[in-house]
């Protein structure tokens, strides 16, 4: 076994064995540390004896083994050690081979995203407790440095441990306020993926894990219309990744992709899970957001016309039940499309400038729409402030070709 | 798990004696509240106003005695519950049911060393 198909094997079962560790032992350290002692055994003795029949299982006793030997000499080093940790040690059968990994990632996932833990932290721990991610992977996702990260995870470790935050699936009475911590958080973690848009470079992995983890959520949670909808949009999103970019690694907008690069596989997929969340919940927010993807997907060719007037119609109904800029921004370049350049730049002036100037895609529309309306002047300098902001190199080239064309 | 509630809340609703209508009202509420809770509720108190504050200020191990409140804000400290439940989700549960105004906050923190009873 070389070490890089050793080290798919560790993140495979990673999720999965941390999860079960975490909630039998109520201890993230300890989880973590024990499946990363498990990992090191396996180096030596896969490489003595060959890999075992089952490497999850393995990983997973090993692991267990460590944990329990962990916490024995815990409590002989500090012989007031709390009850919960010898019941750990004495009430518990040790797993053997035909043991099976108990699934807790769904109780994981929810002790990451708990709203006592930092909003910052929380997709960052999901991505590294949840989905086996390294801190430098996390790390270079979010843009920022390694020690930065590792710093955030360990706070909110340490948050997780002190302040008591429970190893439980909250009750359904607890989901409105815990499940939108969760899905939010998600959206984040698959937003910092989707941002890559030619999805080859160090998010190749992790756009996987979120296919994975919507995947798992939705499964666990089958009657809300919004996990059924999230594990719908990461899917179209996904599917359009090989027609997102250019040969030269420029971003291709929505309207002028070719979908016959788009991923038939993952459509179909999306789509079954939006027929789950709309037969549950049709009008609720992140529902609306997968049809309007699910709109973009049903497009056959370019020769077909782009769908505007049905993605009008759902972000007016979207609208009505999620009132923010991004919605707002979103409406107005279809309005501009349906109802022509100045009604479509008329809407974004409403906005005032002030909340969104930090925002990419505001000067980017804006840019687009003042462009088309002639005043090239004023297109200019829209460009010039999209530019100002922090773009990946997809968008950065794009948005210099259309101020190119500008002054040509 | 023990839990110190701290509610902080704009004392200036109360009236500088603590003895207005609202003042009355939200006595009334705590009442009730402590009598609903039972045996998880180890302790608590309302305070007095924030005028009665008197903070020690220790400066490079200098000790000076000030008037007022430690944090100077819009809303100070008021009073506190000490609760014993299973984990922080029990604990928020009690949080969110603390009488309080239109605005306050009621911040949680786990005790480092958990008292003992009796």
């Amino acid at each position: 076994m070389t070490s890089a198909t050793l080290g798919l094997a560790f993140r495979d079962a990673s999720g999965r064995i941390v999860a079960a560790l975490a909630s039998r032992f109520r201890d993230l350290d300890l989880a973590e540390d024990s499946f990363a002692d498990a990992c090191a055994r396996a180096l030596e003795a896969w490489s003595r004896e060959g890999p075992p029949r089952d490497a999850g299982a393995w990983l997973y006793q090993t692991a267990y083994r460590c944990a329990v030997d962990t916490l024995r000499r815990r409590r002989t080093e500090h012989r007031f050690a709390p009850e919960l940790q010898r019941n750990a040690i004495e009430e518990q059968p040790m797993p053997d081979e035909w043991t099976p990994i108990p699934d807790e990632r769904l109780r994981l996932i929810f002790v990451c995203c708990h709203p006592a833990v930092a909003p910052d932290a929380r997709a960052a721990l999901t991505l590294r407790l949840v989905c086996g991610l390294s801190t430098r992977e996390i790390a270079r996702a979010f843009l920022l440095s390694e020690p930065t990260l590792a710093q955030r995870l360990i706070r909110a470790k340490r948050k997780i441990a002190e302040a008591g935050v429970s190893f439980e699936v909250p009750g359904p009475e607890a989901w409105p306020e815990r499940l939108d911590a969760v899905l939010s958080t998600i959206e984040i973690a698959y937003g910092r993926a989707h941002e890559d848009a030619a999805g080859s470079g160090p998010h190749f992995n992790y756009a996987a894990e979120m296919l994975e983890i919507t995947r798992v959520l939705a499964g666990l949670l089958p009657h809300e219309a919004q996990t059924s909808a999230l594990a719908s949009i990461v899917r179209f999103a996904e599917a359009r990744r090989p027609a997102r970019v250019d040969a030269h690694g420029m971003m291709i907008p929505l309207a002028d992709q070719d979908p016959s690069a788009w991923i038939e596989p993952l459509i179909v997929d999306a789509r079954r899970y939006l027929d789950q969340a709309v037969s549950l919940h049709p009008h609720e927010p992140r529902v609306l957001q997968a049809r309007i993807h699910a709109a973009w997907c049903a497009r056959q060719s370019l020769a077909e016309p782009a769908p505007w007037r049905e993605i009008l119609a759902l972000y007016d109904e979207l609208l009505i039940v999620r009132d923010d800029s991004i919605v707002r921004l979103n409406r107005a370049v279809a309005l501009a499309e349906v109802q022509g350049v100045e009604a479509g730049l008329a809407e974004i002036e409403t906005f005032g400038a002030q909340p969104l100037d930090d925002f990419l895609p505001y000067h980017a529309v804006r840019a687009d729409l003042l462009c088309r309306a002639g005043r090239r002047e004023e297109a200019r300098i829209a460009y010039d402030a999209a530019l100002s902001l922090v773009a990946t190199s997809a968008e950065r080239l794009w948005l210099e070709r259309q101020r190119a064309v500008l002054t040509e | 798990m023990q839990y110190m509630l701290l509610i902080y809340e704009d004392e200036r609703i109360y009236g500088p004696d603590r003895e207005n209508p609202a003042a009355r009202e939200r006595r009334a509420q705590h009442v009730a509240y402590s009598r609903e809770l039972g045996a998880t509720r180890l302790a608590g108190s309302g305070l007095k106003d924030s005028t009665a504050a008197t903070t020690i200020r220790t400066a490079a191990g200098k000790q000076t005695i000030h008037d007022g409140p430690f944090a100077e804000s819009r809303e100070q400290l008021a009073g506190y519950y000490l609760i014993d439940v299973p984990d922080l989700d029990a604990a928020l549960a009690v949080a969110k049911k603390v009488p309080l105004s239109q605005n306050g906050a009621v911040e949680i923190r786990p005790l480092l060393v958990p008292l003992v009873a009796g």
